[in-house]
């Protein structure tokens, strides 16, 4: 065979691959360039909605915020120490009315009803539930809760939040479980383990991180939910005194009526509660990632 | 004799010789299986004898998995999968309706082809199949769990590590780990599913070197990919091809004179 017959052939190659490489840089360059303009464009808004929120937040961060209750309007000093704690005890309650149905249903759907045809019925209802508007859900427990009790009350709102929280922790309960192995499954079942028992023991264990990470997501999820409280828990200046069967402040609502309200020092309240809110709804997110990195590093 | 064979006899050591007067612990008996409407075993006679190892050979796709997964029944985690015809442990059809399968599975272990630790302690991988049916008090667990990983010889590298996760050790390690807590459960026949396909040589050296200890206690059936190591650790072969049993027969017999054309065929790598 001749030596230096597949010589011309290669050069040519070269010259195409050349010709092609240049162009692949060109398309690769625009390609590049628009993909930055757009995160930048995106990445200035939320800067700029950010730095807004603190700018203005921070002037009214002071003590008093946790320690008085919402003042009346136009007067000195008050805090939001009221809704804060409403809405910590409306959100705790909700997700733990959330968290036992949202784990079980998806563990549900991951381990028994793969293949079933209620399963496949409830993924899909569970999904419409997932981006329902919440104000739907607030007219739901309005009828439910509040017009047969006769009062807005801390109980409603929770439920209407717990009701939000829930298709959240089914849908990542339900895709955990669904990344443990198979073959993990199979190992506990061939140790006689009872399905019940792999379940607990091995295939919770196995998704917990991811579960936990579901479950603080569903958490900032309803921290910030204001549409489904106004229709139940509503509000209520005074001190919050531990009593759910009445109205209860909570930061969504109150900043919601405070910043469309026409005095300064409930708009500066108003301002104060956004920025305390979003910082809880941060911490919330950064924890889940921190709670999910042990898992994908195995 | 021809000149691959004589290649095969080379790699053959005779781990002690076949002993077809073993009583017979597991009969398969005109054995079907279906996945759905695939008809993955097509009416499989074969003896497994007591305390031999059994290699199940053939290439991908033949049904050696499919046999070895009906013995503990684990493809009924699986509604689409059904088996026909009869599975005799010790006499008796497990094959039958009423048959518990925990119970089942407790006297019948299996090891996976990629190592299955839970995610827990070593300790507790091993302690796991025996909380599920013996009562021990916490002394006499500990002596069964030591018992245990010395047998799958893993004592010495974690006896200081005992609470340490089974998920931080190595892949040979954790499948010696995975057959702890196995032989834990003091089974009579022990399944290996390619047990070393995922391991490196001196992993897989490791693991041959054990599967040929516990034989002294164990009836073991193992799938393998790799004939030198059906040569190497069994004293039956059976090769398999499109869900039919081919040949069965003691290991050096199988290796050095086959009856079947197909069987000449695979081991001498004509194709699979």
């Amino acid at each position: 065979m001749d030596a230096t017959a597949p010589l011309p052939a290669l050069r040519t190659g070269a010259a195409i691959g050349g010709r092609v490489r240049s162009g692949r840089r060109v398309a690769d360059r625009v390609l590049r360039t628009g993909c930055l303009l757009a995160t930048l464009l995106g990445a200035l808004v939320l800067g700029s909605i950010l730095l807004m929120l603190i700018v203005e937040g921070l002037k009214g961060f002071t003590p008093l915020l946790f320690t008085e209750p919402t003042p009346g309007p136009g007067s000195v000093g008050g805090g939001i120490a009221n809704a804060i704690l409403g809405s910590l005890v409306m959100t705790l309650i909700g997700i733990v009315i959330a968290t036992p149905i949202g784990v079980m249903a998806g563990t549900f759907l991951a381990e028994y009803g793969r293949t079933s045809k209620v399963a496949g019925v409830i993924r899909f209802l569970n999904d419409i539930l997932l981006s329902a508007p919440s104000i739907l859900i607030g007219l739901f427990v309005y009828t439910l809760m509040v017009r047969p009790m006769g009062t807005y009350s801390g109980w409603a709102g929770a439920v209407a939040l717990a009701i939000i929280a829930t298709p959240v922790i089914v849908r990542t309960t339900e895709d955990m479980m669904r990344l443990v192995p198979g073959t993990l499954r199979e190992a506990g079942a061939a140790l006689g383990a009872p399905a019940s028992t792999v379940i607990v023991s091995v295939t919770w264990r196995a998704a917990s991180a991811g579960i936990v990470t579901g479950i603080i997501l569903a958490l900032a999820r309803i921290a910030g939910e204001t549409a489904p409280l106004l229709f139940t828990a509503l509000n209520n200046n005074s001190w919050f005194n531990a009593n759910l069967m009445g109205g209860v402040a909570n930061l969504p609502v109150m900043i919601y009526q405070f910043a469309l309200s026409p005095y300064p020092n409930w708009q500066q309240l108003a301002w104060a509660g956004a920025l305390l809110i979003t910082m809880t709804i941060l911490a919330l997110s950064v924890v889940a990632r921190i709670v999910i990195k042990p898992q994908r590093a195995r | 004799m021809n000149a691959a064979s004589a290649m095969n006899a080379a790699h053959f050591e005779g781990r002690g010789q076949a002993d077809d007067t073993a009583p017979v612990r597991i009969a398969c008996k005109d054995l079907n299986f279906y996945y759905g409407q695939f008809h993955g075993l097509k009416n499989v006679n074969l003896d497994f004898h007591d305390r031999q190892v059994t290699a199940l050979i053939g290439p991908s796709g033949c049904g050696k998995s499919t046999l070895l997964r009906t013995f503990n029944r684990i493809y009924s985690l699986y509604p689409e999968q059904r088996a026909e015809g009869q599975i005799l442990l010790d006499g008796s059809n497990i094959l039958d309706g009423n048959v518990d399968l925990n119970d089942l599975r407790s006297r019948i272990g299996m090891v996976f082809q990629k190592p299955t630790p839970f995610p827990m302690s070593i300790y507790d991988n091993v302690a796991f199949g025996l909380r599920l049916y013996e009562k021990l008090p916490k002394a006499e667990l500990d002596v069964r769990v030591e018992e245990s990983l010395r047998k799958a010889a893993l004592w010495d590298e974690v006896k200081d590590k005992l609470k340490q996760s089974g998920m931080g050790l190595s892949g040979g390690q954790q499948q010696r780990l995975c057959i702890a807590r196995t032989v834990a459960q003091r089974p009579e026949v022990i399944l290996f599913d390619e047990p070393t396909s995922a391991l490196d040589p001196i992993s897989t050296g490791r693991i041959e070197e054990l599967i040929e200890q516990l034989r002294a206690e164990f009836t073991i059936v193992i799938v393998t990919h790799n004939m030198q190591q059906a040569a190497r650790i069994s004293q039956f072969t059976a090769f398999m091809y499109l869900g039919e049993l081919v040949e069965f027969g003691p290991t050096n017999r199988i290796f050095m004179n086959p009856v079947k054309r197909q069987t000449q065929d695979y081991i001498t790598g004509r194709f699979g």
